[in-house]
């Protein structure tokens, strides 16, 4: 790593109508250096990528690039300039071959030589694989290393991946890191947004953290540890976050919801669970163990083929989602873009969705009480945003999350399902979806929070149940301590079932 | 349409088993199904004549170049509804121009070519800077080319011009070797004219669709039109460009069929873009856009005239069977497309 900057970009600014989205950020890139750059969720980080990719124009401050001053008018021309990004989303054609996916737009296009040089380029990568095939045939992390490929081969000086690691598991983010390094060894620069605190410290040299569209500083990785850099990014003692406690349940609380023997074939084998007023369950356990496909069958939306269920005493029966709404049961799913929002509708409307199709169509919320729910929740969770009647498609992911958890709170649901909810989203947005969950079991909602993060599972809730191949594997009751993270692991691992006796 | 492959990995057989050549496989097996049933029931009548063969071509040769052009906008992810009207309108200033106004067919030819192009780009600007869909683009230009038509004239005008006669009297007597002397085969086959233009189209449009940079634009923007633009590539030229051939392809169609019936009427080809999108779609072309091969297109040409031949060979059936034998073909390979676009999801998760 070299000391010269290929890249310098000093106080930019950048205004949007009534928002100034940057103001005043200075950053700095080294060749041969990988370069985090980090942030809450609107803290300006792709504001700046697309400063710096002409996808936004900058309103004042310089760009300098091998020390000359460049103005990126569009994709192509930063592209041509030597900045190519990988976005989070892959942006590729399915149906070309990984070969032509590579080249596509570029000077060479014979397949003779495309497939030769893309074949090449990806043993690079250490990916032997038939680049004649269709992209589409391969998996998600295999297409993200074309997308990487395609952006290194354009004769990139500067490289930026945008959240590149949140679709890998973790051999394939390895096998990312050991690509990064080679390309360190290049010269090339990297900026490299994330939201794994863990990936930071362990690929990056140095960091810049961007709060509210301005620059909190530049830190060298090893001169700041992880705490302090959390509360660098959200500005707040990081004591808000840490400590959040599981909600002190009443002793005479009654029971919510108790579902006997239910199961589906093919999804979850049976399984018994009792929920307790104000007490807040949390799911553990591997993806496919069953954990969401339990909630979908308690909500109806995937209708159990056995057992009963019963809420607050009361036997019911839940065939499809509306029987969950209409007996209080709320459920925010885990892929939100796909069965959570609504792009489209603005936040007003997405909001009152259920609350709607709980009243019926004969009973529509008139346009005064529309809005009023709707300001009522964007005050109370805080969702950023200009107005009510903004696209929920155009709001950051948190934020997207909050209207849907607003969404299910307007309808005063008894017991909330809430699956993944802090997937994708940056830690002071979790935090405060942390907190609004046990705000609702102090009054006396009971919640199901499903999780792939150990850590904020155990954080918050007052029992534990961990899924493995579609049954219950081990309870665990509250209060937790250190050791309750191994515990959970080895139950998921072996499977045993001795682990009520734990956390005592 | 192999390509050559230069991957050492790769076995002669996974390249022939690649995916992307699925739906083209279906197609060519389906055609090859009914042509050998149709050889084992009639081949004792003519069946499997060349002169057979040939007329699966003759049979839709217009509608053949015209769907040279729409395979190349639904790749795109497009449609065009537009093409038979303007094949119509074609038709109409052939004959109003000569038979009424005296202009020679050269000059109308050139015109319908000229207004086809244009009608494409002006349908290509809007559905690209417009945004508007290109179902309703179309349409509208289907309105319009078949409203001038009805405002040329409504009656069917015939055409007795010689360049006409010489035109559509052309053909290639095909022949053969006998005992070392050239003779003709027999029955006697020929290929005329607008055959020509079609295997002419054909051969142009697999070589600008896999070995330009033109056609891998196209694929791409089909693909994920997002991404397209994101990697750079010109996306509202290849759209428009893609409308403009396919215009051109449409008047070029037009004149074929200028070539078959002599004559222009307004009310002519009423349906006809259907027809051309329904041999696209069963040659494998992908409704949703990105995929679609030439050659499979030919083959679903052949499709939709060997059915009505087997109609004819078999001398009881109502002809109307033909077109009953092709909706469930259609409706077969809209199955079979859904079935792979699944299969290749799943394969994915």
């Amino acid at each position: 790593m070299s000391e010269k900057c290929i890249l310098e970009m000093k106080g930019i600014e950048i205004e949007f109508p009534g928002v100034k989205a940057l103001d005043g950020v200075d950053f700095s890139l080294r060749a041969g250096e990988v370069h985090a750059l980090l942030g809450e969720n609107g803290a300006g980080k792709s504001t700046l990528i697309k400063c710096l990719t002409g996808v936004h124009h900058k309103d004042a401050g310089t760009i300098l690039l091998d020390g000359r001053e460049i103005t990126p008018v569009s994709p192509q021309h930063a592209i041509e300039m030597g900045i190519s990004t990988v976005f989070q989303e892959i942006n590729l054609c399915p149906n070309l071959t990984v070969a032509e996916n590579i080249f596509v737009g570029r000077k060479e296009f014979k397949h003779r030589i495309i497939n030769k040089r893309a074949a090449e380029l990806m043993k690079r990568f250490h990916l032997d694989i038939d680049v004649t095939r269709p992209l589409s045939y391969y998996s998600t992390a295999v297409q993200q290393m074309v997308s990487i490929a395609r952006a290194v081969d354009i004769q990139a000086k500067i490289l930026i991946l945008d959240e590149p690691t949140s679709s890998l598991d973790e051999n394939e983010v390895q096998l990312l890191f050991s690509v990064m390094r080679d390309l360190k060894k290049d010269g090339i620069g990297i900026i490299f947004i994330t939201h794994f605190l863990d990936q930071i410290y362990a690929i990056s040299d140095r960091m810049t953290i961007l709060r509210n569209g301005r620059l909190v500083g530049c830190f060298d990785v090893k001169e700041i540890g992880k705490l302090d850099l959390v509360t660098k990014m959200i500005g707040k003692d990081m004591d808000v976050i840490f400590n959040l406690h599981p909600t002190q349940m009443k002793e005479n609380a009654g029971k919510m919801l108790t579902a006997e023997h239910i199961g589906a074939p093919g999804a979850v084998r049976e399984i018994s669970l009792e929920i307790k007023e104000g007490e807040l369950v949390g799911f553990a356990g591997l993806l496919g163990s069953g954990r969401t496909e339990t909630a979908q069958m308690i909500f109806g939306a995937n209708r159990p083929t056995q057992g009963t269920i019963t809420m607050k005493g009361k036997t019911v029966e839940i065939k499809k989602p509306f029987d969950a709404i209409m007996n209080g049961i709320a459920f925010c799913p885990e892929d939100r873009k796909r069965d959570g929002i609504i792009g489209d509708l603005s936040i007003r409307e997405n909001i009152m969705l259920a609350v709607q199709a709980k009243r019926g169509f004969m009973h529509p919320l008139s346009r005064q009480e529309q809005n009023e729910l709707a300001d009522k929740y964007i005050k109370a969770l805080s969702i950023a945003t200009p107005d009510a009647e903004k696209k929920i498609g155009e709001l950051s992911g948190g934020n997207q999350q909050k209207v849907i958890l607003a969404r299910w709170m307007a309808t005063q649901p008894d017991l909330l399902i809430l699956d993944e909810p802090t997937r994708g989203i940056d830690v002071g947005a979790k935090a405060e979806i942390q907190r609004l969950m046990l705000e609702m079991c102090e009054d006396g909602v009971s919640v199901i929070f499903i999780s792939s993060e150990l850590e904020e599972v155990i954080r918050c809730s007052n029992r534990i149940i961990i899924m493995r191949d579609g049954a219950k594997a081990g309870e665990l009751e509250g209060p937790f301590d250190a050791d309750t993270q191994n515990r959970i692991l080895q139950i998921i691992a072996e499977g045993s079932t001795g682990g009520e006796e734990a956390g005592k | 349409m192999r390509e050559k492959h230069a991957g050492s990995t790769q076995t002669l057989l996974s390249r022939i088993m690649n995916p992307k050549y699925v739906m083209v496989y279906a197609t060519v097996i389906i055609f090859l199904i009914i042509y050998i049933y149709g050889a084992i029931r009639y081949g004792s009548i003519g069946f499997t004549t060349l002169r057979t063969f040939v007329n699966f071509f003759t049979d839709n040769a217009y509608y053949g170049i015209s769907a040279v052009g729409m395979t190349m906008v639904l790749i795109t992810g497009g449609i065009d509804l537009s093409v038979a009207s303007v094949q119509s309108l074609t038709g109409m200033l052939i004959a109003y121009g000569y038979t009424k106004l005296g202009i020679s067919p050269v000059y109308t030819m050139l015109l319908s070519i000229l207004i086809g192009v244009g009608l494409g780009i002006l349908m290509g600007s809007a559905i690209h800077y417009l945004n508007v869909p290109p179902f309703i683009t179309t349409l509208t230009g289907n309105f319009l080319a078949r409203g001038v038509c009805s405002l040329i004239s409504r009656e069917s005008i015939s055409i007795d011009h010689p360049l006409i006669n010489e035109l559509a009297g052309f053909k290639i007597t095909l022949y053969h070797l006998v005992d070392g002397q050239w003779e003709k085969i027999k029955p006697i086959t020929s290929i005329s004219l607008p055959v020509l233009i079609f295997i002419l189209m054909i051969i142009l449009g697999t070589i600008l669709m896999q070995h330009t940079r033109f056609g891998r634009n196209v694929y791409a923007v089909g693909g994920n039109e997002q991404s397209a633009k994101l990697m750079g590539l010109p996306v509202a030229r290849t759209k428009i460009a893609v409308y403009a051939i396919n215009g051109f392809c449409s008047a070029l169609a037009g004149i074929a069929y200028v070539l078959v019936v002599k004559s222009g009427w307004n009310m002519a080809l009423q349906g006809g873009e259907l027809e051309v999108i329904s041999c696209a779609v069963i040659g494998g072309t992908l409704l949703t856009g990105g995929v679609g091969y030439m050659i499979g297109t030919m083959f679903g040409v052949l499709l939709k005239s060997v059915i009505p031949a087997l109609i004819t060979f078999n001398g009881h059936l109502n002809s109307w069977w033909g077109k009953i034998a092709t909706g469930a073909l259609l409706l077969l390979f809209i199955v079979i497309q859904k079935a792979v676009v699944s299969y290749t999801d799943k394969k994915k998760a």
